[in-house]
């Protein structure tokens, strides 16, 4: 469904991917792991559209994206949560739910009704969300925030969803909530690539996982091959 | 000091501040959405009164001519979207504060080439006669100005609260990026910050002419005063400008009544001198972005 071949992109002069290349199987889930800096965020980015990649392809169901501006590649079937959730503040939370499905919804009138059942389907996801529709997303806890950022990703129907990070900066108990809720996507049949610093809480709910190392990847595997590799213990699961 | 002329001068003078006020809101559409303004919206709003003007003089009636003037005003705006800014943003520079006023300038002796540099009056079915409301007397075309600001800016803001299209607006400028990745094309969105812009600015021209008349030099004060009431009351608060501008307006028309109409454009400087070492965020503006 995603496919990422020989990606090289940067920021001005300085190279940060060189030569990323993974994939992501329809109704998959996968693992992007790595230490701080090694251009994880870069990769999800120069995926979908926010940063031009200088060399490689992507594929997106078979079509290729590399270099489209990114509101073409979210039409295209891929929604990005980014890092930091990028929630939008002022508006409120069904608003940000209902930008989320900006390229299937009529522009003017019409688009709540038309919205509904998705908007239900979140909200049944995250009941917490359903008590503040109207609340400044700006204003909820970062948990909360997290929550919005994923659902409004789900609100694009998307082929392919890319979650940056979801537990940055969350309190435990709340990383274990984004987690189940990783899982459930996950058994709904949505194809994820997941960027999590939780090695070891990534590597249980994924099918498949790649370690990038300064804008390449070193080892990929299944979860179960890569729990054994030495390096990747000492690394990431110590 | 009879307290009925007072009321008098400030009423008049605040109606008229409200052409300010839609001016200054014109500036805050376009940098809603691109942090970046026109220099030369005064040259908008008189390019697009010339051409109302002429719609006009080629039979066109008053009300028929007002969505043509519209119109006008708003391919003007994409006009300098597209010669003056884009590119200046796509390469994150300061280039378009240059190229507006570049484009102001190409403005300006293109009108006085097509037009003249005289100043001509500007036809209106509206009646200048004074009515009594509430004590003072203010003419229908005064009133026909506060009632066409706000409902522009009534529509405008409608538009951005109720319409998918106008939350995608709004989403662009809480944050561009994000918004790209729901699907929604920022460029686009610019574009139709700086065509609402340029109507809002063709309808200050339109409501102010038949006061004023018409020339290349109309709008070279109430370019200032709107500049004066952005300033003071922030970027991002359209009923800061409506107030700001009304008092500045009030202020203006006090100021020349009881020290000469050398002291009219007093009350501005004043402001924003005032504003600038007081608030630079404006009165209204909002402190920086909510963050959790
Ligand atoms: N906006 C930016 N401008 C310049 N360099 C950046 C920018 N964002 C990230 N980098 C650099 O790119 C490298 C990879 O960063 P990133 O992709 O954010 O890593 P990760 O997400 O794996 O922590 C780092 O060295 C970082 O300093
Ligand atoms: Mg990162």
């Amino acid at each position: 469904m995603l496919q990422v071949e020989d990606l090289h992109a940067g920021y001005g002069a300085s190279e940060v991917l060189t030569g990323t290349t993974l994939a992501v199987k329809q109704g998959a889930l996968v693992a992007l792991i790595g230490a701080n800096g090694a251009g994880k965020t870069t990769t999800m980015r120069a995926i979908s559209g926010g940063l031009k990649p200088s060399r490689g392809r992507v594929l997106l169901d078979g079509k290729e994206v590399q270099g489209l501006d990114a509101s073409r590649i979210a039409r295209l079937g891929l929604a990005h949560a980014p890092e930091g959730r990028k929630v939008f503040g002022p508006l409120s939370v069904e608003d940000n739910l209902l930008l989320g499905a900006y390229a299937h919804l009529p522009r003017f009138f019409g688009f709540r009704a038309r919205a509904r059942a998705d908007l239900d389907r979140v909200y049944d996801l995250f009941p917490r969300l359903r008590d503040r529709t109207k609340q400044a997303a700006g204003t909820l806890s970062g948990g909360e925030q997290q929550m919005l950022a994923i659902g409004r990703a789900l609100m694009a129907r998307p082929k392919v969803m890319l979650l940056d990070e979801p537990s940055m900066g969350l309190a435990p108990v709340i990383v274990q909530e984004v987690f189940r809720t990783i899982r459930r996507l996950k058994e709904e049949g949505i194809t994820l690539l997941l960027v999590e610093q939780f090695a070891k809480s990534a590597l249980e709910v994924a099918d498949y996982a790649y370690v990038m190392e300064r804008g390449r990847i070193a080892v990929e595997g299944t979860p179960a091959e890569l729990s054994r590799d030495e390096r990747v213990i000492a690394a990431y699961l110590g | 000091m009879n307290p009925s002329i007072i009321g008098q001068m400030a009423v008049s003078g605040a109606l008229m501040g409200l052409v300010y006020a839609l001016i200054a809101y014109g500036f805050q559409l376009t940098y809603a959405t691109s942090k970046s303004i026109n220099f030369g919206q005064g040259e908008l709003v008189m390019v697009s009164a010339f051409f109302s003007l002429t719609l006009m003089n080629l039979g066109l009636p008053y009300w028929a001519m007002i969505p043509g003037g519209l119109l006008f005003g708003a391919l003007m705006g994409l006009a300098v979207e597209r010669a003056g800014v884009r590119l200046a943003l796509e390469q994150k520079s300061e280039g378009w504060i240059l190229l507006t006023i570049i484009l102001g300038l190409f403005f300006f002796s293109a009108a006085e080439n097509l037009w003249g540099r005289d100043d001509r009056p500007f036809p209106t079915p509206i009646s200048a006669d004074p009515i009594h409301v509430l004590g003072v007397d203010v003419t229908r075309l005064e009133l026909s100005v506060a009632v066409g600001v706000l409902a522009i800016m009534g529509a405008i803001e409608l538009f951005k609260r109720r319409t998918l299209l106008g939350k995608a607006f709004e989403a662009v400028s809480a944050d561009r990026d994000a918004a790209e990745l729901m699907g929604i094309s920022a460029t686009r969105t610019v574009m139709l910050s700086y065509a609402l812009s340029g109507a809002v600015a063709a309808l200050a021209g339109i409501l102010v002419s038949p006061i004023t008349t018409v020339g290349p030099t109309m709008a070279s004060a109430l370019i200032l005063k709107a500049f004066s009431v952005a300033v003071v009351a922030g970027l991002d608060s359209g009923f800061g400008v409506v107030l700001i501008g009304m008092f500045l307006g009030a202020l203006e028309s006090l100021a020349s009544f009881y020290l000469g109409s050398g002291w009219r454009e007093a009350p501005g400087l004043l402001l924003l001198i005032l504003a600038l070492a007081v608030r630079p965020t404006g009165v209204f503006g909002k402190a920086a972005i909510r963050k959790v």
